[in-house]
């Protein structure tokens, strides 16, 4: 069990700090003089974004060259080639072509900042977005009753105390089953609710809340107790700034999506120094077996949103930009040929984008084989060549220098394939 | 004067059945039933408070005296029986006119979003080939003209009338320790709207399978998880399939008789099933281990309960072919339906299967050959028996009286109950054959059950938080989604946990710092009536005696609100705010502008997290209805007693029970 105690040294110093009217002196003091575990500045930052659904891999991003894709996807394939009445894709490499509606990766891939593993996947062959989902945020594919999600067990192996209440936090209504568990995770779908609110009465809930400050202060029940404490400490953490009126930096444009308001979130609580170093956001919308589109339609929305999102708050973050990677995931991916009604049904592996300064970037990562009725799964679906596990105990190894794959992913025992660089 | 009144009936009747059950009691020469306050230093009204905090979803107003006023263990009794008329509560379900319907019904009126667009493309409302559907406010004019056509209705109003029905019976209903059980129970064979596939099966498992069998015995609750669809959907024992299997004989004769049509799709049908079986030899997927591994683990025996990865794949083996029958039009297995039809029952019992409501023993997917679990042997050709012993020897197995009595008293009596106390429990298990009233009897007449330890140790979940918030104001709710919202928000999102295991019930689970944040503004929304559709009138709480101060109100609806508790420490903390002098002017002030809550659309059902595209045109229409002129909220003292009442329910107390 996570002791509590590191975060309540920690905000006695943040209220301290909020007296003077100024910060963030006192977290160097804080630093200085080992009370507190270091808060941000010298901690990286995860954020991972689930699309729920299950993309089509192949459509973001295409093997182009394929013949036989070509000819199960007579509605839906697009090509590279220039000068046609459509959008071409964008060719990465000569084999593999992003899908236009996602044009501002092309930069981040090209400067070496941007991965992509394609043949991504679970070894478990479930096709039910639910038990994949499942198996993919608890990290045991194998396994329904795993109690906890990878990315709580990555906040507990972070290695040192949650120094405030926002060490991992989901941009959703609940708790994702990624956070489930024992480790501190906090779930906000609206940083500006956060706080003692009674609308349209704003004396009442100050009242109120100096009220409840008092009164948990002095709860006999220790964790009722500890918990006040932090909620109030967090509030006024959140106080220092606006976050009603935010405004991004370096002229980033977040889309007003879901996506794109969770990652302008996460972006606030980065540059407010809160601790963060897990996040989560969700995009939905992926399960198009209906009316897929090509250049245009449901799936170019969604990528477009997706890779718009994620570049805004790069862009945002222009400042921290060394200490923050993104990673996307998705249950599976979908059938290699189109169905019957301009759609694609679920399938098994597809691709994921990986953006950082310390991504091995600029190649699409993993395995695929010639899209050949003999490679694939089932004989229907693209291959899962590369675990998930692999790529994402990767990402946490290399970049939150979490080294305990044995309790990230308890079960996994294969090899990281080199999406990241270095360390 | 409705108050009393109430009482009066309540009273009455809860005397008739003492009588009725006392007798029953007696005839059966048990030893008298006695609960161990007086001996623990408690008076006879903490004692019904406590009795009232643990076994009901709070105390109303008047509830520790009417208990006082039966006695303790007579109420107890009544409370154990469960079956109490509930003349208040039967009214507001009967509104809700999808809650009774069967798994069938629910099939054919209630398809899932997938189904829909492709049954709208089958019967030529959405042309195939639209590939860009541009206009899609156009789209949805169509699918809801589909809809209104085919008498279809979107699955968010089951799943909203599933959610409103139980928030009324845990406020309304007088059978209030058979709902406390109910949701014992469905957290702990826990099934999850979560998963699309299992999802419209969710309200007729808590009604047929559940709520009937809380009280016990448990292998029959067991054997009645194991058999529901909605189980063998979560756990996908629906599909587990065996090696050694007997193939299904049709009669020869039968063919003759079907006409060309049929004899060809039945030839599509045996095509598919020889797939089927060629899957089920080729591959290793034949055999799902999910559910027999969970039935031992999380339902039975518990992590440590003595098993075995070889026993979780030989259990398999013997739950091999427990599926789901075919239902509906369009439904789960509507192909296999008509084949099955055309066998007959008869025919089939003939050949080892067991078709009973919406479960199916398929001997067609059994695993016919010898297995061995926990060491006893399942002979070679036990058909669906074998699968019933093994239920049996996993609900009589000492691991799981042990297990099972630790969760109760978990849930009942602390985060940590003292091994004495599981002891007994687990005693009691053994010797009455798993009769949970038993269980429950023995953990309420054990010392432990009333030691200081227990007093006030549990923390409310965010559910029983708000049912006992409004129980204790004695609320009026017209519009029971609202509080889901507040309680998803607070972090229990009911009926939605997607893991098997339920949701812990643990303090340190429900006590994180933005949930506490939310159980304070929930406290101060619901307290100045800014949720809509839940009301209630302060005053007559108190008989309509304004409180002079702030002070006396804090004084008079504490004790109302928390009855026996020791409320000195929340009084003293907050003194020096109550007397401020411009206290009720500012309040008053501050609370003239009114602003509706927007109201918040919580559901996260997979279909709203996988098809954002279509998403809104699925609301259902009534999201207007639901936020409704909030009551009038006069500003003066009575929001001065709203901000108190606020606090009240926000206090670190009130979290306890």
């Amino acid at each position: 069990m996570t002791s509590r105690r590191g975060f309540i040294k920690a905000g006695g110093l943040a209220l301290f700090g909020i007296s003077l009217g100024g910060i963030p002196g006192f977290l160097a003091d804080a630093v200085a003089g080992t009370v507190a575990p270091g808060l941000f500045k010298k901690r990286k930052i995860m954020v991972c974004i689930f699309q729920r659904g299950a993309m089509d891999g192949l459509m973001a991003v295409t093997p182009f060259t394929d013949n036989y894709l070509k000819a199960v996807r007579p509605n839906l394939f697009m090509s590279a080639a220039q000068g046609g009445k459509n959008k071409p894709l964008i060719d990465l490499d000569g084999r593999f072509g992003l899908h236009p509606s996602m044009a501002v990766f092309e930069q981040m891939f090209r400067e070496k900042r941007l991965g992509i593993v394609h043949g991504i996947g679970s070894p478990n062959n479930t096709r039910s977005h639910f038990d994949a989902q499942d198996f993919m945020e608890s990290g045991t594919p194998f396994n329904k009753g795993t109690e906890t999600g990878w990315l709580n067990r990555a906040v507990g192996l972070l290695g040192h105390e949650a120094a405030t209440p926002f060490q991992g936090v989901s941009l959703t209504s609940s708790l994702p089953r990624s956070f489930y568990g024992e480790n501190p995770a906090v779930a906000i779908s609206n940083l500006a609710d956060f706080n003692i609110q009674l609308r349209g009465n704003q004396a009442g809930a100050n009242m109120a809340s100096k009220s409840f400050e008092d009164l948990y202060d002095q709860t006999s029940s220790g964790l009722l107790k500890d918990t006040g404490k932090e909620s109030f400490e967090a509030i006024k953490m959140l106080q220092k700034t606006d976050t009603k009126n935010y405004k991004p930096e370096y002229n980033a444009v977040y889309p007003n999506t879901a996506l794109g308001n969770s990652l302008k979130q996460i972006a606030q609580l980065i540059k407010m120094d809160v601790g963060l170093e897990v996040a989560f956001a969700e995009s939905g919308g992926w399960d198009t077996h209906f009316n897929q589109g090509t250049e245009t339609g449901i799936f170019a929305r969604n990528v477009n949103d997706l890779s718009n999102s994620i570049m805004a708050f790069w862009t945002d973050l222009s400042k921290y930009q060394d200490e923050v990677t993104v990673m996307t995931m998705t249950e599976f991916g979908r059938t290699v040929a189109q169905n019957g009604t301009g759609g694609t049904d679920h399938g098994r592996a597809s691709c994921n984008f990986i953006l950082g300064n310390d991504v091995n970037g600029g190649l699409v990562h993993g395995i695929v084989n010639p899209l050949a009725k003999e490679n694939l799964e089932d004989g229907r679906d693209l291959a899962v060549t590369t675990d998930f596990r692999a790529v994402f105990s990767e990402v946490a190894n290399k970049h939150l220098g979490i080294h305990n794959d044995k309790i990230l992913f308890p079960d996994w025992a294969g090899k990281q394939i080199g999406v990241m660089r270095g360390v | 004067m409705k108050q009393r009144i109430h009482h009066f009936y309540f009273c009455l009747l809860a005397f008739g059945l003492a009588i009725v059950f006392s007798s029953f009691v007696n005839s059966r020469g048990r030893e008298k039933f006695v609960l161990p306050y007086k001996q623990a230093g408690l008076t006879e009204q903490q004692a019904a408070a406590h009795l009232l905090s643990r076994f009901s979803y709070g105390a109303r107003p008047g509830d520790v005296q009417a208990v006082v006023k039966i006695g303790l263990e007579k109420w107890f009794e009544q409370q154990l029986a469960g079956n109490q008329s509930d003349a208040e509560l039967d009214p507001m379900l009967a509104r809700l006119d999808a809650i009774n319907l069967s798994n069938t019904e629910v099939e054919n009126i209630f398809p899932r979003r997938a189904q829909l667009v492709r049954f709208a493309v089958r019967d030529g409302y959405i042309p195939k080939d639209s590939v860009n559907n541009a206009n899609r406010k156009e789209y949805a004019a169509t699918m809801a003209k589909y809809m209104q056509d085919k008498g279809y209705r979107p699955q968010q109003e089951l799943y909203r009338q599933f959610i409103n029905q139980k928030i009324l019976r845990a406020t309304y209903s007088n059978n209030q320790l058979r709902e406390l059980m109910t949701d014992f129970w469905f957290n702990h064979f826990n099934v999850s709207l979560s998963k699309n596939q299992c999802a419209s099966f969710v309200p007729a498992y808590e009604r047929d399978v559940i709520r009937p069998n809380v009280f016990g015995p448990f292998d029959k609750l067991l054997l009645a998880t194991a058999k529901s669809p909605a189980m063998l959907m979560y756990l996908d024992n629906f599909s587990s399939t065996g090696n050694n299997v007997v193939p299904m004989e049709e009669p020869a004769n039968e063919m003759m008789a079907t006409g060309n049509r049929q004899a060809q799709s039945r030839k599509r049908l045996e095509a598919l099933m020889q797939k089927a079986k060629a899957n089920a030899k080729n591959k290793k997927q034949g055999l799902n281990e999910n559910y027999a591994r969970e039935v031992m683990e999380l339902h039975t025996l518990g992590v440590d309960g003595g098993y075995t990865q070889t026993d979780v794949t030989q259990a398999a083996r013997v739950l091999t072919g427990w599926t789901i029958a075919p239902m509906g039009e369009n439904g789960y297995g509507a192909p296999i339906k008509k084949l099955m039809e055309r066998v007959g029952d008869d025919k089939l019992r003939q050949q080892g299967f067991v078709h009973e409501g919406d479960f199916l023993f398929a001997m067609n997917r059994h695993d016919n050959g010898e297995k061995v679990v926990l060491g006893k042997k399942f002979k070679a050709g036990g058909g669906y028996e074998e699968g019933v012993a093994l239920l049996e020897l996993l609900a009589h197995h000492p691991s799981t009286a042990k297990f099972i009595s630790k969760k109760i008293a978990v849930r009942f009596v602390s985060d940590n109950p003292p091994q004495s106390l599981i002891d007994k429990m687990a005693k009691t298990f053994t010797s009455s054959n798993g009769d949970i009233r038993q269980v429950l009897m023995t953990m309420a007449s054990a010392p432990e059950f009333w030691s200081a330890d227990a007093l006030r140790e549990k923390t409310k979940s965010p559910f029983e938080l708000a049912i006992s918030a409004v129980r204790s104001l004695d609320a009026t709710i017209k519009q029971p989604y609202q509080l889901y919202t507040w309680i998803n928000k607070m972090g229990q999102q009911m009926y939605y946990y997607q893991a098997p295991t339920g949701f812990p019930d643990r303090g340190q689970y429900w006590i994180n710092t933005g949930s506490l944040l939310n159980r304070m503004n929930f406290g101060l929304a619901l307290a100045s009536q800014r949720i809509p559709g839940i009301s209630f009138d302060l005053a007559a709480l108190n008989n309509n005696h304004e409180p002079e101060s702030a002070e006396a109100a804090l004084n008079i609806y504490g004790k109302l609100m928390m009855p026996e508790r020791k409320l000195d420490e929340t009084i003293s903390r907050l003194k020096p705010m109550l007397n401020n002098p411009d206290l009720e002017s500012n309040v008053a002030k501050a609370a003239a502008q009114n602003a509706a809550p927007q109201q918040m659309n919580a559901m996260a059902n997979e279909d709203a997290n996988i098809m954002g595209e279509n998403a809104d045109q699925m609301k259902p229409k009534g999201k207007k209805a639901l936020v409704n002129n909030m009551p009038g909220q006069q500003a003066g003292n009575n929001s001065m007693l709203a901000q108190v009442v606020g606090v009240i329910i926000g206090s670190p107390e009130f979290q306890r029970k």
